[in-house]
């Protein structure tokens, strides 16, 4: 049971100095709590040797108990008191009465014996009849006087001042004669009440000893009860609750015996409630917390990852060329955009020798990945063209797919990278007016009149470790150059867009498919929204394109970096 | 392990390889973070089924309806061996899946074909539901 483990009270009550404040065990101490033994034992402990002992120096008895106590018994003991008191008034007045009344009747009777002529000189008279008196054992004096008043005769001593003990009647002795002269004498009995006296104070005593009785009765059972019902119970809501308070959710154990009259029991159901309460409340808020806390590390580690990603992103844009790098030769314009601030798709433009180099690269993969592959291939290509003079679009593809083999280590060495990228590249002559292209896994295309033409690649990428199947193209594709053709050279980021018929936009290419799959909005897709806008210049294209593809996507995300670059070749000067 | 089944998620497809039946399946979409951890385990599984010497028929169905260029690399590693396969011999039929309309699907699936002399590859439309 829980109260065992309750200390013992502690040594610190009432000392002269470092009377700080009261702690919890002194408060229970003083509240009368703390020497209650377990509610089991608490009936034998008072018939223990040592309970009265305890009993004296009044720790066991509890300030309530003594509250109650103080209270009621006063009343108790007063009512008690008072109705004795009353009864034996009563009792003594009526045997006063009593005693009056006997007194007059053996006053009367003896008068009347008495009352014989010449009574008052003849003592052989009275002589008997006061002797007589004297034999009743509450007699205590008679003087019989006549007439005149003279004292004829006395029996007993004749009583000293004035006592409450006694009863003292008066009778006439004989009528009164006839002639004036003489007057009837009268008889004076003296009664004593003495006896009626020790009644009353025995009665009195005998109320005393019971509201004594009462008294030591009283106690014994409001101790027992108070301390059974009351104390002991409200000592395990209190343990508990100083437990609860220390968030050890502990309930009040009912014995079993739940008695919904008995407001205690009541206020331990209420109390364990209570407690499922908390403990649900706290294990809740402790959940809360820790989702929070998880939430608050993940929103920091988040934030580091996109500082850091926001970092690259400047790297990432260092390595591409100026925008307007051939904006002297070429009309162009450039749509880039990394799903994830930094990706996998690469572009470069450069004016080499008079020619103009356009590349657009995929490398396998998006965000950092991509974007580390990016800057092999950066890398890759300025030595190409710079140090190896390389000008055909072909032999750089050749290049790039060796150059970033052995980078990766896919030449055999135990490829860990099955890493690589789709590549096109564009080479303008303008003095030759040739346009040169070469694709891996990359296409160019030509929009002109209306019409769209595709010139395709090598469907195989760059890198990668070889599997044999490989073939890059030999030979560059020589593409015709007719005024007013824009090039799109653009990655498959641009064409894999999933949306679609919830969308509406393409419904004329689903081909009267019905549903809400998602779809591939594709190279045909996209250039039929290239045609829509065919007349637009190249940067009010790609922004209308960018539009287009994201009215198509709808709610699906994007799923790769876009990377398109559009140009149109100058006419011949007239 | 004669059976690997995945549930679809946001960004792999769902799987279901019945190795002891020879019924391969990739239902979906395909753009993992990661490509080659998804088909890592795929390609072992595939490669440990054609080790054994078994001719027993294997099928093969792919419906994407996206995938990006890891995925399509990660698919023509699966490809590689089953052609070998099928030039050793054992019936190998690829069924590639597109939805009715869905052009890029069903070109990318004939790029694929191209790769193929051996196995069957049949390029198969279906009416979307």
């Amino acid at each position: 049971m829980s109260l065992a483990e309750t200390p013992a009270p502690a040594a610190r009550r009432g000392g002269l100095r470092g009377s700080g404040p009261m702690r919890r065990e002194d408060m229970l101490d003083h509240l009368g709590f703390a020497d209650v033994a377990e509610s089991g034992a608490d009936a034998s402990g008072i018939m223990a040797p040592g309970a009265l002992r305890g009993a004296a120096r009044g720790r066991d008895l509890d300030s309530l108990t003594r509250t109650l106590f103080l209270r009621i018994y006063p009343v108790i003991a007063a009512v008690v008191l008072l109705t004795q008191a009353g009864i034996a008034w009563v009792n003594y007045t009526d045997q006063f009465r009593l005693y009056t009344d006997r007194a007059n009747l053996l006053a009367s009777l003896s008068a009347a014996a008495i009352a014989r002529p010449g009574w008052e000189r003849a003592p052989e008279i009275f002589g008997p009849q006061l002797q007589a008196l004297t034999r009743d054992p509450a007699f205590r004096y008679a003087a019989l006087r006549d007439g005149t008043g003279t004292l004829v005769g006395s029996a007993g001593e004749p009583p000293h001042g004035r006592d409450w003990n006694r009863v003292q009647v008066s009778a006439q002795v004989g009528t009164a004669p006839d002639t004036a002269t003489t007057q009837a004498g009268s008889l004076t009995v003296v009664l004593s009440a003495e006896e009626l006296r020790d009644n009353a104070e025995r009665q009195a005593l005998l109320a005393l000893g019971t509201s004594l009785v009462l008294m030591l009765a009283f106690v014994a059972t409001l101790t027992r009860t108070v301390r059974r019902h009351v104390v002991a119970p409200l000592k395990r809501l209190l343990v508990a609750m100083r437990k609860v308070e220390h968030k050890h959710w502990t309930t009040v154990d009912l014995g079993g015996a739940y008695r919904p009259s008995n407001e205690i029991d009541a206020i331990s159901q209420a109390f364990n409630s209570m407690v499922e309460g908390l403990r649900s409340g706290d294990e809740a808020k402790r959940l809360l917390q820790a989702l929070e806390q998880a939430h608050a590390e993940l929103a920091r580690a988040n934030s580091q990852v996109i500082e850091s990603i926001g970092y690259a992103r400047r790297i990432q844009a260092s390595v591409l060329p100026e925008r307007g790098a051939l904006a002297a030769r070429v009309d162009l314009a450039v749509l880039y955009e990394p799903l994830h601030l930094v990706g996998g798709d690469y572009y470069w433009l450069e004016e080499v020798d008079g020619l103009s180099v356009i590349v657009v690269a995929d490398c396998t993969g998006h965000g950092v990945p991509g974007a580390f592959l990016t800057l092999i291939v950066a890398t890759a290509l300025d030595r190409l063209l710079h140090e190896r003079g390389l000008r055909s679009p072909a032999a750089i593809l050749a290049g790039l797919d060796a150059m970033v083999r052995t980078q990766l280590r896919q030449d055999g060495r135990g490829a860990e990278s099955d890493d690589g990228l789709d590549c096109g590249i564009c080479v303008w002559d303008p003095a030759e007016r040739s346009l040169l292209f070469a694709g891996a896994g990359l296409s160019l295309t030509a929009i002109r009149d209306g019409t769209v033409a595709q010139i395709r690649g090598g469907r195989r990428g760059l890198g990668y470790p070889r599997t044999g199947r490989e073939a890059l193209p030999e030979a560059d594709t020589r593409v015709p150059v007719e005024p007013g053709t824009t090039f799109y050279l653009m990655t498959d980021g641009v064409t894999d867009q999933m949306g679609g018929p919830m969308s509406g936009q393409a419904g004329g290419q689903a081909g009267g498919a019905s549903g809400g799959r998602p779809r591939l909005l594709g190279q045909r897709g996209v250039a039929e929204r290239l045609l829509a806008r065919a007349a637009d210049g190249l940067d009010a294209q790609l922004a209308g394109l960018e539009q287009d593809l994201a009215a198509y996507r709808g709610g699906q995300p994007r799923r790769d970096d876009m990377t398109l670059v559009a140009f149109r070749l100058p006419e011949l000067p007239a | 392990m004669t059976r690997i089944q995945l549930a679809a998620t946001e960004r792999s497809p769902e799987v279901d390889f019945d190795l002891a039946a020879g019924r391969l399946s990739l239902r979906g979409e395909s753009y993992p973070e990661d490509a080659a951890a998804f088909y890592g385990p795929l390609l072992q599984a595939l490669r440990g089924l054609l080790a054994d010497p078994g001719q027993a028929p294997l099928t093969v169905e792919v419906g994407l309806a996206y995938f990006n260029s890891s995925s399509a690399k990660a698919l023509m590693n699966l490809f590689m061996p089953l052609e070998d396969a099928a030039a050793a011999g054992r019936p190998v039929t690829i069924r590639w899946l597109y939805a009715d309309g869905d052009d890029t699907i069903a070109e990318a699936g004939e790029d694929f074909a191209a790769d193929f002399e051996h196995a069957t590859f049949e390029l198969v439309m279906e009416a979307q539901v």
